[in-house]
């Protein structure tokens, strides 16, 4: 479905110093400095896969989902989109891709949105009853119905990104990039949001590929992570894999009676405040119950839990190497 | 085809939704051509011909010329800077449409809306306040009609190219102001060059300017022979080549380069 093989982007910025003089000598030298976005990026995507990119702001992401939906040009390598490059036949490929930036909105400000979803029917050629169709399936998912009179000016930021979602599936792409969807979304959009992705996923076989900082829609939607620093690709899989491969240990939490707590020999106690004790453990050298059955025989157990290495701690172990 | 022609229609929705910019450039062109006017009325003073043109012909030209800079408007060099400054050039890029020629749509699209909403008031209020700009000679409109399609597509492309400065530079601002006022003053729109020292002529003849105004205001106002015209239109039409050739030259360039702003 998508290849991406050896992505690089370079990008040169022209170096200033601080201040006014700093500027002024911008103006006359030529100092530039070449920073790489992205460096050496290969992988394959198919059919019907939710990929979500994660990694810190500044990592690469966007410039890489842009490489992908061909607003970029990548300095080196390429991205082929059902075996097409989408540099050399941009305007053949884009009708095969959607595109959805939160930060950024396709509709047009000075129109209602349907007629905004009108233009696109023409630009794209959608046939009216395709169109017809789509929109009472976007309708049942987003209520967007009752939105078609409101000029794009006059909406919310729920309601936007709603109108930008319906209008990025219109054409019934096979593949669809969305770049931080639920940036600044409240519960209840966010909850709609995830929702309409899980329904074109199954019911379109959409393939969605979407950035993000929202441990939630990670959680929720991707069934592969791909991990990025520095432009480059830190982890790819799925996150129990990923969980097993950089963060394999589970965190058990017992309280005490007392602010008296036993050591085990076998996992390492991480924190202990009053009554209550950490241990972390591995989860390949000994299991929750048999460390419970230990500690229990040293000491009276008033009450335990088990804790998985969150998913924040796994974004934090990988944004650190 | 189609969908082109529906992107002028949207354009017209659209320019049809800010009434309070069309009153305002009513307003300025008005004043901007009953000032040049009484200007020309009050150097013509007495003097029954100056340039081979009466003061009759010249209070034509100054109308034609006020309604001509309607046709005259575009859109594409702000239209791609602020989609470049703003980042939305990566929604435009994402469509099977060609760049360009959607940027052409819309100016067309807002030209025809501009057409009801600027032309024919200016138009009017010409012919009230000033007088009525008969054409000199009615044969004449076909050539006329043809030279300014030719001056609108020769504008069009020096905006566009002066736009595609925004993909790799950014901000244009400057640039498209400076653009601006030597085309009002090099084109003859306000001041025709046959008032111009000769030499200052003979350099802006060869510049295609003044085949944007001059050359379809000389024909409304039947200034010089039909030879001159045709062969005037010819150097027109070389000028429409020689731009086309360059912008496609560039457009190629240029669209590789693409730079997105922010997130």
């Amino acid at each position: 479905m998508i290849d991406v093989n050896g992505l690089c982007k370079d990008y040169t910025i022209k170096k200033k110093g601080a201040g006014l003089s700093g500027a002024l000598k911008a103006l006359v030298t030529k100092n530039t400095d070449v920073i790489h976005a992205v460096r050496d990026l290969s992988f394959h995507i198919d059919e019907g896969e939710i990929v979500g990119f994660i990694g810190p702001n500044g990592a690469g992401k966007s410039t890489t989902i842009k490489m992908m939906s061909g607003i970029l040009t990548p300095t080196k390598g390429s991205v082929l989109i059902n075996g097409e490059d989408i540099t050399k036949n941009r305007k053949e490929v884009v009708k095969n891709i959607g595109v959805v930036f939160g930060q950024r909105s396709q509709l047009n400000w000075d129109l209602r949105l349907g007629e905004t979803f009108e233009l696109l029917r023409h630009i794209y050629r959608i046939d009216l009853k395709d169109y017809e169709n789509t929109m009472s399936v976007m309708d049942d998912i987003l209520g967007i119905k009752e939105l078609l009179d409101k000029p794009v000016r006059q909406m919310s930021l729920g309601q936007r990104v709603k109108g930008d979602l319906v209008a990025s599936m219109l054409h019934s792409p096979k593949v669809l990039f969305l770049d931080e969807p639920t940036i600044g979304l409240d519960v209840s959009a966010k909850y709609s949001l995830r929702k309409f992705i899980k329904e074109i996923n199954s019911v379109r076989k959409t393939t969605v590929i979407l950035t993000t900082h929202d441990l939630g829609d990670i959680q929720e939607l991707c069934d592969r992570l791909i991990i990025i620093n520095h432009g480059v690709m830190m982890e790819d899989g799925n996150l129990k894999e990923i969980t097993d491969r950089i963060a394999p240990y589970k965190t058990l939490v017992v309280e005490y009676y007392d602010e008296d707590a036993p050591e085990h020999e076998k996992c390492e106690m991480i924190s202990h405040e009053g009554n209550v004790a950490r241990y972390r453990f591995a989860k390949s050298d000994i299991t929750a119950a048999d460390i419970i059955a230990s500690l229990s025989s040293k000491k009276a157990i008033k009450d335990v839990s088990i804790e998985e290495a969150g998913i924040d701690d796994i974004i934090k172990i990988a944004y650190g190497k | 085809m189609k969908k082109y022609l529906f992107i002028v229609k949207t354009q017209i929705i659209k320019s049809l939704t800010y009434e309070f910019n069309v009153y305002g450039n009513i307003l300025m062109q008005t004043i901007i051509m009953i000032t040049s006017a009484y200007f020309w009325r009050a150097l013509y003073s007495g003097q029954g011909v100056v340039g081979d043109v009466t003061a009759e012909s010249m209070q034509t030209y100054i109308i034609i010329s006020s309604a001509l800079s309607v046709l005259l408007i575009t859109g594409v060099e702000q239209r791609i800077g602020r989609s470049v400054e703003r980042g939305t050039v990566a929604t435009d890029m994402t469509k099977p449409v060609s760049l360009f020629g959607m940027f052409f749509a819309e100016d067309i699209g807002s030209i025809i809306a501009l057409i009801f909403q600027n032309m024919v008031p200016i138009l009017l209020i010409g012919s009230i306040m000033i007088k009525v700009p008969v054409m000199a000679d009615i044969r004449d409109l076909p050539l006329f009609v043809i030279s300014v399609v030719e001056s609108f597509l020769i504008n069009w492309l020096i905006a566009a190219l002066f736009g595609m400065m925004a993909f790799s530079t950014i901000n244009n601002n400057a640039l498209i102001q400076v653009k601006k006022h030597l085309i009002r003053l090099l084109s003859g729109s306000i001041i025709p060059i046959w008032f111009f020292p000769e030499g200052v002529a003979k350099v802006l003849s060869s510049l295609p300017f003044i085949y944007i105004y001059q050359l379809p205001l000389s024909i409304y106002i039947g200034r010089g022979t039909r030879a001159e015209h045709l062969a005037q239109m010819c150097i027109q039409f070389l000028w429409l080549v020689i731009l086309s050739a360059l912008f496609l030259f560039v457009h190629n360039r240029v669209t590789r380069k693409v730079m997105v702003q922010g997130g």
